[in-house]
């Protein structure tokens, strides 16, 4: 399971990208690429101080200015099961093969991923969310030029 | 390492899969978990990984699970010896204790390379450091 893989395998599952200039974006993956562009929707972008937030609708980003990914924890779980399908399903096809193998997930329950990243962020500045509130209601032409800053720094 | 692997990077990690790893980020971030892939950049999956701060004998931790890290961000790589890191004389902590310091250290850090660089370029005639300027 190679990272690349891994991360397409994470599409529409939340995620925290941080930047190399420490800013950092909550969002579920919309799609990505090869060279590690990747589009986000529903997103909260976070300054690399920690202190100002914004919400964009969609957002795209330039896989050369990507520091990591944070993924949820039951992807590796997911992704293993997937592959273990896939391996008996061309074997059921084929014909052949004995024995059945199957992977189950030990992971029951877990809290969702992008509340617990966007509120450790958070956790104290209930203050400043209120702050950054009125610059929710920017229309999404407002997000697209958020987009082009980051496809840029 | 066996020799018929040749040095690369898709060689020389091949027996760090599974293996508990140290990993140092370029902004000095030192995060500890099981390497379980990576690919010829050193883009790496580390899984149930905790972050670790250190300020003078004590060390604080906190749990961050599965990262996919741009292998550009990654200063060093180093195999954990399960043996042998119990035995390190460090102290840990809470996390919000220790943090503070932290930053701390972080600011005073970067308030002295600033003054370094100012020495240099106003009295010694460098040039302005360009870029990020984290010595890597």
């Amino acid at each position: 399971m190679l990272p690349l893989s891994l991360l397409n395998a994470a599409q529409n599952k939340p995620m925290l990208v941080e930047l190399k200039n420490g800013e950092t974006f909550n969002g579920h993956l919309v799609n990505c690429d090869n060279f590690m562009n990747i589009t986000l929707r529903e997103v909260y972008q976070t300054n690399a101080e920690g202190d100002k937030f914004w919400k964009l609708k969609e957002c795209y980003i330039r896989g050369s200015t990507i520091k990591y990914l944070r993924v949820p924890d039951t992807l590796l779980d997911v992704v293993k099961e997937e592959q273990n399908r896939a391996r008996e399903a061309s074997r059921n096809a084929r014909g052949g093969g004995a024995g059945s193998r199957g992977g189950t997930s030990t992971h029951a329950t877990h809290i969702s991923f992008l509340t617990l990243l966007v509120f450790y962020r958070a956790r104290d500045a209930a203050a400043r969310w209120a702050r950054c509130s009125t610059r929710w209601s920017y229309s999404g032409k407002r997000s697209w030029s958020r987009h082009i800053i980051v496809d840029h720094c | 390492m066996d020799s018929l692997i040749p040095f690369t990077t898709s060689g020389s990690l091949v027996d760090c899969v599974d293996r508990k790893m140290l990993v140092v980020l370029r902004d000095g971030r030192k995060l500890q978990g099981v390497l379980r892939s990576y690919d010829q950049f050193a883009n790496l999956v580390l899984e149930d990984t905790v972050e670790r701060i250190y300020h003078q004998d004590v060390f604080a931790e906190m749990k961050r699970g599965l990262y996919l890290i741009r292998g550009e961000n990654v200063v060093l790589l180093g195999e954990i010896d399960l043996d042998q890191e119990d035995d390190v004389p460090l102290r840990q902590v809470d996390w919000e204790t220790l943090e503070p310091y932290h930053l701390k250290e972080i600011a005073d850090k970067k308030q002295r390379d600033e003054l370094k660089a100012s020495i240099l370029f106003e009295k010694r005639g460098f040039c302005k450091e360009g870029g990020e300027g984290d010595g890597y």
